[in-house]
């Protein structure tokens, strides 16, 4: 039985136990804090651009079960706001539940407030795995799906500190990079200005602190668009966003809030005295980060080189997904990745040749052209997303994006890949 | 490969301290003179923030304190015990398993400071009782029959090793095993598990004490007391009744935590005879390296874990079969 430990339950963790487990492997998740999905717990926008495209394409490969539980937690659909069509937006409050329960009904094992800290090698390849509670945990495969984001002393360098974000490090301990404890160094992303990291894109207001017509516009439409006043308009801070499809001048002139069950705000932070004079913010107050008012996490300072098929350079027995194999964005390209890495761990313990999936396909491509950037001088400095940003602009360039769900079917049947995530292996 | 190495003033009101100016700090990777978090040994509070949000300086370091003599009573040749007058906050701080000051005469030179182990503090009397073995200059300079006053310098933690074990372990037995000095840093741990609930056995040995002068302070806690000789000095080996002894206590008895408070080849001897017959008991020991600031600068107290670590023995808390376990 090829037992495979998977470290972090983000939504890319999250993706590979379920296709690990799929294809016949018996399955554990190491997370850190007490809830699985990590920052997709303070997120919520599926299908909006390219986004649609991958969502369809991940459910033809054969794992459709995390995207139908966030179809299934939509509170809205089909929404349009600058820049972006056709977005869903699921419920955050509801989705960690639903996720959980369909993980353990699947048969995976969940350890909470289990923190990876070390590793032993034997060889080139990881032994056993230390957690903080002095155990040894032995598999055969590891996934590291630990992200990127954080934790306090990175926030603090190269950010402006801790903002108390929903990964909670001061409660359940910072993210420790298990690539570089097994000896492979971090590659780290860059800012326009040649610093370090980037800085999650939004925060979240309690929706009820909000005046009436704005709560029920936003549970109306799910999108609520209100112009900042012209002297607190800040053009700069859209250059430190992690989120180049929302680094547009709209969302620096403009308030823009989505309904995820809390006010999504599409702004890294918002100073609490200013955000409250705009009318119908009078009452204001952040949910997530809860310091939102001065600050939100840092991201992209730990990801692992690796190849095609999510296997890290240099260790035998590691593979990676989401933001720690590459300075992706969002919850889709997590799923996409986790989902691939989870399948080939076990073809990686069985010994098969790991699959690689052709750019002919939206998830495909990114995941190469992702890889290719990571080790060019600007490519660093980049953000990789199917809903916005340059690689969006690519997707349509290449033909790739398309909305049409029966194309896309059709489109993974050609390249011979149906299924290809359900097909057990053991 | 080590496991967790924890700082024992991470958090407190001293850190971050002079490591972390330096570059040193024994936890956090920034403070390391890197540039990313890698924190690997988490202890609850970010140094990096608290330097920083200090104007990136340590805090405020240890002082030294004078202490009225309130009782000396002599044990034996070699052996007093002190009751110092001290103030509620310290009595209070030092009221825990492995805590030490820092004890001189207040007339000699800062460096006649001699680490000593507090046997008990009472927070209500404000008053620290220490047990001092005469061996050498320091504790020569501390046994004058007319001694009215000392310089007290602490708060200071690590001495015990495997504290997390004697923290957690609750509605269980206890073992502790005592040879002379040995028996003073004993007490609070004694104190610290009967306060959790635990049964605790103590074995008294009072080896170059020459008296089990602190047989009275564990019947007061409710201990059982067992005197047997626990330590062979011709061939430094535990003695074959004490090596059955705890055999049948961790086998038959169900003992969870074996406390031993002696010299390093005791520590040694019980380490590993319960590595080879109940590793899933835990171990703890008294830590016997030489300090002598206490503050992870002079290095008179460094050490070697199994696989080769060099460890500042006067901060850094670890489970101490890292040290005395052999290797695995």
């Amino acid at each position: 039985m090829a037992k495979i430990i998977i470290i972090g339950g983000g939504w890319s963790g999250c993706a590979a136990a379920v296709t690990a487990k799929k294809a016949g492997a018996d399955v554990t998740i190491l997370e850190k804090t007490d809830l699985l999905l990590g920052l997709g717990n303070v997120g919520g926008i599926m299908r909006n651009n390219g986004r649609y495209t991958a969502a369809e394409e991940i459910k033809a490969l054969g794992a459709a079960e995390l995207i139908d539980i966030t179809d299934r937690a939509a509170r809205h659909t089909n929404v349009d706001f600058p820049g972006h069509s056709h977005a869903t937006l699921y419920d955050v409050i509801k989705i960690e539940p639903l996720v959980r329960r369909k993980l353990k009904e699947m048969g995976i094992n969940l350890e909470f407030e289990v923190r990876a800290v070390d590793v032993q090698m034997n060889g080139a390849g990881i032994k056993s795995i230390l957690t903080a509670d002095e155990r040894w945990i032995e598999g055969d495969v590891y996934i590291e799906t630990t992200g990127s984001t954080g934790p306090m002393g990175n926030c603090l360098r190269y950010g402006n500190g801790c903002s108390m974000c929903i990964l909670r490090c001061p409660t359940f301990g910072p993210r420790i990079s298990i690539s570089q404890r097994a000896g492979v160094e971090d590659l780290l992303g860059q800012r326009g200005d040649d610093s370090y990291g980037a800085m999650s894109g939004s925060c979240k207001l309690c929706k009820e602190s909000l005046s009436e017509e704005y709560q029920e516009r936003l549970n109306k439409d799910g999108v609520v668009i209100v112009a900042i006043p012209p002297e607190d308009i800040n053009l700069r801070k859209l250059s430190i966003k992690v989120c180049q499809q929302y680094a547009l001048k709209e969302f620096a002139e403009n308030i823009v809030l989505l309904d995820t069950g809390y006010a999504k705000l599409m702004t890294s932070y918002y100073p609490l005295e200013k955000l409250r004079k705009i009318p119908g913010f009078e009452f204001a107050r952040f949910d997530d980060p809860y310091s939102g008012g001065r600050a939100n996490s840092i991201r992209y300072l730990s990801m692992a080189p690796r190849n095609n098929a999510m296997k890290v350079s240099g260790v035998t027995n590691l593979l990676c997904a989401g933001e720690k194999s590459g300075l992706f964005v969002g919850h889709t390209e997590a799923i996409g990745t986790g989902s691939l890495a989870g399948h080939n761990s076990v073809r990686l313990f069985l010994g098969m040749p790991l699959l690689e999936l052709p750019r002919a396909i939206a998830l495909g491509d990114i995941i190469a052209y992702t890889n290719e950037m990571m080790n060019d001088v600007d490519g660093i400095k980049n953000r990789y997303t199917f809903s916005g940003g340059n690689y969006f602009a690519r997707m349509q360039k290449q033909g790739l994006y398309n909305i049409d769900a029966t194309a896309i079917k059709k489109n993974i049947e050609k390249i011979g890949l149906t299924d290809i995530f359900r097909t057990r292996l053991i | 490969m080590q496991q967790v190495l924890n700082c024992i003033d991470a958090g407190t009101e001293y850190c971050p301290c002079f490591l972390a100016e330096t570059g040193e700090c024994l936890m956090c990777s920034q403070l390391q003179r890197k540039t990313f978090c890698d924190c690997r040994n988490w202890n609850g509070v970010c140094i990096y923030q608290e330097y920083i949000s200090n104007r990136s300086q340590k805090k405020e370091h240890r002082k030294a304190l004078p202490g009225r003599i309130l009782k000396r009573e002599v044990i034996s040749d070699s052996v007093i015990i002190l009751k110092i007058q001290v103030n509620k906050t310290l009595a209070r701080e030092l009221s825990q398993p492995g805590a030490y000051v820092f004890l001189k005469n207040i007339k000699d030179p800062n460096y006649f400071d001699a680490p000593m182990s507090i046997m008990s503090a009472d927070e209500r009397e404000a008053s620290v009782d220490v047990a001092i073995q005469i061996k050498g200059v320091k504790t020569r300079a501390l046994d004058e029959f007319n001694i009215t006053e000392v310089s007290l310098r602490g708060p200071y933690w690590n001495g015990v090793l495997g504290l997390k074990y004697i923290k957690g372990v609750q509605e269980q037995k206890a073992l502790l095993v005592t040879r002379g000095i040995g028996q003073a840093p004993a007490v609070p741990v004694a104190k610290k598990l009967i306060l959790a609930g635990n049964s605790v056995e103590v074995i008294l040995d009072q080896g170059r004490a020459g008296a089990n002068f602190a047989e009275k302070y564990f019947r007061e806690l409710g201990c059982e007391i067992k005197i047997k000789p626990v330590f062979d000095l011709k061939t430094l080996t535990l003695t074959d009744e004490i090596k059955e002894y705890i055999r049948q206590s961790v086998l038959e008895n169900s003992i969870k935590l074996v406390y031993s408070s002696g010299s390093d080849k005791m520590h040694e001897g019980i380490c590993r005879l319960l590595l080879s017959t109940a590793p899933d008991v835990f171990f703890a020991c008294s830590n016997g390296a030489s300090f002598c600031c206490g503050e992870g600068v002079c290095g008179s107290c460094h050490t070697r874990t199994t696989d080769g670590t060099r460890i500042k023995t006067c901060k850094t808390q670890l489970n101490p079969v890292e040290i005395f376990g052999g290797g695995r």
